[in-house]
């Protein structure tokens, strides 16, 4: 496929944060969040990220919006280098991706009204004023489910979903391609949930978005991507489509995150498949394969040599020696 | 821990440093000076003893000049002489910083003995009569000015009981009774803010201890209430009393400008005042060095005993 | 689970889906809301902000209450005790001690306010920079304000006030210098937090520059230590021109500051009394209401304190 036709490229992302000791503050070692993620998002397509808490994929999302700066690696967006941009040329790049946060009750600066908080960004990028704005944000707004009413009001005056569909309306409000949802639904109660995902769902096809979906919850992974990555202490061991990878998972970790999930069918048989022991530190990682201390099926390969990415199947990638 | 006093150190007199930067700068860039002053008094001079007088006192030199010879005197334990007067400012200051820390140390004396066992009540009558009477007390304490407080005693002890201050001050080992009839007074008015805000502090930590989870521990372990309070509660509220006497220090200090002034007592604070107006300078820096360094210190001591009392970090090795 | 219509009127028509007690109609502002609610749980609080704005009305008035001109001298009329021609009796040039009083509110309200108004904005200006942006910009900040705040309040201001001679723009310029590293502590310090918040990562996310963030999201939640502090700045502010003046490098005579009032009484204390009390008084008074107001701010923000 030609580079043009990728709207978002991640390669070899890499975020070490250095631990401190010493009055000097020497560097005694790394926090590896993020070990060398590579993947692509096309326009109006769903990449979903999951992984454990701690397995690097908020921290990846962040590199893709370059909140953070990656310690390696470069993001693409439509081919150009996030990396290599002047602070102008990012802030023109920002109108075009844009994220939405876990917590509802953080992401909204309690001491500003919905027409503040949805007109910041219009604001900030000149993009209307006065009555034009006004109509722009009541717009939003009916788009995302809330009324015109809501205009003045602040956010402890809504519920979490609603102040979740405000955090949406904002991030829309620039007409952005790309919306990164990091844990997006996860603070919801499991009916307000649906609605949300409903919502996005709708909005990715009436506004032709993408989405890089981060979660760790395969349900609602599954229900709203079209590809998924499956991450485990800051790489990514196993890339497919979803149904792909929700009818064969490959990766032993993919597996025994699989039989964890709850099956609602209870004529359903189903192994649960126990890890050994608790996910190692970021900051002290085994050697080789890094999941091969917790893995069922390791070999003594395992120990010394970390597995590549490889295609194994169309569209199906995995890292592990098995294949 | 080591490192922990070290590092306060360092900053404790790099904090010195700067406070005597912006004073030494500030003076100058202050229109008037002793010169003028001075000589103001002698009627019309020429402009050649002006600059003559001004280049003994080495005024002519650039500013920054002044300050690194100035620096390096004292160092050397030199803070040079009175451009008024011509006496050294050490033998001045000799003179004058027991009398000031005399009077801050009694002050602190009588606001701790007032302050804490109100604050203590106040903390155990939580609610009752007694704990608003004593919070009234303290915030009305707080709000009145001390020199006002100092010459309402003077007024009215004079008025009621025909008493008045003695007028000479002689030390505390010269006489001791004619020292303490002319310093107790300064030291009460001073008292009354600091021990306000003792109690308000002893109250709001004694409260806030005696509801923790940890009190409720040693209560159910069946200790009597009085163990519970002295014992316990009270020894981890005086760590906030501490730090509070260290902030509070500053405006103590302050306090005995105005007050030295109105019970006429020879220390630090009726120099300052003097010298400030006469343009003085090296007399006002050396006031504002002792003045800057004994709140420097005072806070030094408290970060130190916080230090130890925190065992956190008294066994840290190294800081993460 | 049905799909609705993105369009709000379908989804709540869902069975169980409840609307939130809080969706009340929108105040008109934030503000408003939080004043009534402080009036209703603060009364020593509010009583003590009702104070404080009668004696500002008091103040702007005087020239209409007061009995007798502020300089007027009354000859045959000095040192006298209160009586009913001269409610707080006279001073040692026979002027009334009353209508001095009055006018001397307007110097000690005037100090008052324009040092925490100047305070506050400098304070901020300088802690917002040095939380934000953190690095050797804060590190410098914050070395030149400890080196300030070392030296005790009253003499950093003597200082400052008598080198420059006496006058009330003096006195103001000192107070603030003395003023401003506390306020600028305390920004810093709140601002430090709120660069952590998620709402100034979704600021960033959107591009926003540093002063947005600074001034749109920093400043507005920091609004509750700042009024607290202010209050209490506002009676030290008093106290202080007051101390100065009685020094006699602060508000110069014949301005009837209420420290000045004090200092001339110092000569004549055992024969008149009154010219002790009453300024005095004026200004305890003062400043306890702006002590109370203070507390009650700062109860009414934290209401974790035990009252």
């Amino acid at each position: 496929m030609a580079e043009a036709s990728w709207l978002l490229e991640a390669n070899g992302l890499k975020k070490y944060f250095p631990i401190t000791k010493g009055i000097f503050s020497r560097p005694a070692g790394y926090v590896k969040a993020v070990d060398g993620v590579s993947f692509r998002i096309r326009p109006g397509e769903t990449l979903g990220l999951v992984g454990e808490s701690g397995c690097g994929k908020s921290t990846t999302g962040r590199m893709v919006l370059h909140l953070i700066r990656p310690t390696e690696g470069t993001v693409l967006y439509k081919g150009q280098d996030l990396g290599q941009m002047g602070a102008q040329q990012m802030r023109e790049i920002r109108k075009r991706m844009q994220m939405i946060f876990q917590d509802p009750f953080s992401s909204l600066n309690p001491r500003m009204t919905v027409t503040e908080i949805i007109g910041e960004p219009l604001a900030i990028h000149r993009l209307s004023s006065g009555r034009e704005k006004k109509e722009r944000i009541a717009e939003l707004l009916e788009l995302v489910g809330l009324s015109k009413r809501d205009m003045g009001k602040y956010p402890h005056q809504f519920s979490g979903g609603q102040r979740q569909r405000i955090g949406i309306a904002r991030a829309l409000a620039t007409n952005p391609e790309l919306v990164v949802c990091d844990e997006a639904v996860s603070a919801l109660d499991v009916s307000v949930q649906a609605q949300v995902l409903n919502l996005l769902k709708e909005l990715q096809e009436r506004l032709h978005l993408s989405y890089l979906f981060i979660s760790h919850d395969l349900n609602v992974v599954k229900y709203i991507s079209d590809r998924i990555c499956v991450m485990y202490l800051g790489e990514i061991v196993e890339e497919a489509d979803s149904e792909a990878l929700f009818g064969k998972p490959l990766h032993p970790y993919t597996q025994a995150l699989f039989s964890a999930v709850p099956n609602p069918d209870p004529m359903a048989r189903k192994e649960r498949i126990l890890l050994k022991g608790e996910a190692p530190s970021a900051a002290d990682l085994p050697s080789g394969c890094k999941f091969h201390p917790r893995c069922p099926k390791a070999m003594e390969r395992c120990k010394t040599e970390a597995p590549a990415l490889r295609e194994v199947a169309s569209g199906h990638q995995v890292a592990c020696h098995l294949y | 821990m080591f490192e922990y006093i070290v590092r306060r150190i360092v900053y404790g007199l790099l904090i010195l440093l700067v406070m005597t930067v912006f004073t030494f700068v500030v003076m100058r860039l202050v229109p008037g000076d002793v010169v003028t002053l001075q000589l103001a008094q002698a009627g019309v001079v020429s402009e050649e003893q002006m600059a003559a007088l001004k280049s003994e006192m080495g005024l002519d030199k650039p500013v920054w000049q002044q300050l690194l010879i100035w620096l390096k005197g004292a160092l050397q334990g030199d803070l040079g002489n009175s451009l008024w007067s011509q006496q050294p400012v050490m033998d001045m200051i000799a003179k004058r910083l027991p009398v000031t820390l005399e009077l801050v140390g009694l002050s602190v004396i009588l606001s701790l003995l007032v302050g804490i066992p109100l604050g203590v009540v106040a903390a155990v009558k939580h609610g009752k009569w007694a704990d608003q009477l004593i919070r009234v007390t303290a915030i009305t304490g707080l709000s009145i000015p001390n020199f006002w407080l100092g010459l309402l005693i003077i007024t009215f002890l004079s008025l009621w009981f025909g008493w008045i201050p003695p007028i000479a001050y002689r030390t505390f080992l010269e006489d001791p009774v004619v020292n303490l009839q002319k310093m107790i007074l300064p030291a009460l008015a001073l008292a009354v803010t600091l021990s306000a805000s003792t109690i308000r502090m002893t109250r709001s930590a004694l409260l806030e201890v005696l509801h923790s989870d940890f009190i409720r521990t040693v209560r159910a372990k069946g200790a009597s209430e009085r163990i519970v309070i002295y014992k316990h509660a009270l020894r981890n509220s005086l760590i906030s009393v501490v730090t509070l006497v260290g902030l509070q220090i500053g405006i103590l200090l302050g306090g005995t400008v105005v007050l030295e002034y109105i019970f006429s007592i020879p220390g630090m604070g009726s120099l300052i005042f003097e010298t400030v107006s006469k343009r003085d300078y090296p007399v006002v820096q050396a006031c504002v060095l002792i003045y800057g360094g004994m709140f420097i210190l005072v806070n030094l001591l408290v970060d130190i005993t916080y230090g130890w009392i925190d065992p956190r970090i008294r066994h840290q090795s190294s800081k993460a | 689970m049905k799909r609705k219509d993105v369009n709000g009127v379908a989804e709540l028509s869902q069975p169980g889906l409840q609307l939130p007690a809080a969706q009340r109609a929108a105040p008109r502002s934030l503000f408003w809301d939080e004043c009534k609610r402080f009036v209703r749980t603060q009364p020593t609080g509010a009583l003590s902000l009702l104070f404080i704005l009668l004696m500002t009305v008091t103040a702007l008035l005087s020239p209409v209450l007061a009995p007798y001109e502020p300089d007027a001298q009354y000859r045959e009329s000095i040192m006298v005790g209160p009586n009913a021609d001269f409610w707080m009796g006279t001073d040692d040039l026979g002027r009334d001690v009353f209508s001095r009083i009055l006018y001397g509110a307007r110097i000690s309200l005037y100090v008052g306010l324009v040092t925490v108004v100047l305070s506050v904005i400098f304070g901020t200006l300088l802690g917002v920079v040095s939380g934000y942006f953190g690095g050797i910009v804060d590190m410098v900040i914050q070395r030149v304000m400890d080196g300030i705040m070392a030296i005790p309040a009253l003499i950093l201001a003597l200082f400052i006030a008598a080198l420059l001679g006496p006058d009330t723009k003096h006195v103001i310029l000192a107070l603030v210098v003395v003023e401003t590293p506390r306020f600028a502590r305390i920004v810093r310090g709140e601002m430090l937090k709120i660069r952590e918040t998620t709402y100034v990562e979704a600021a960033k996310a959107m591009g926003a520059r540093a002063w947005r963030i600074m001034l749109r999201h920093g400043v507005p939640n920091m609004v509750a230590p700042l009024t607290v502090l202010a209050s209490l700045a506002f009676g030290g502010a008093i106290i202080a021109e007051a101390s100065l003046s009685f020094l006699g490098i602060g508000t110069p005579p014949p301005n009837p500051s209420w420290g000045l009032m004090l200092s001339g009484a110092t000569r004549y204390m055992e024969n008149a009394p009154w010219l002790v009390v009453f300024p005095g008084l004026a200004l305890s008074l003062s400043v306890l209401a702006f002590n109370l107001l203070g507390d009650a701010l700062r109860d009414y923000f934290d209401p974790r304190l035990p009252s």
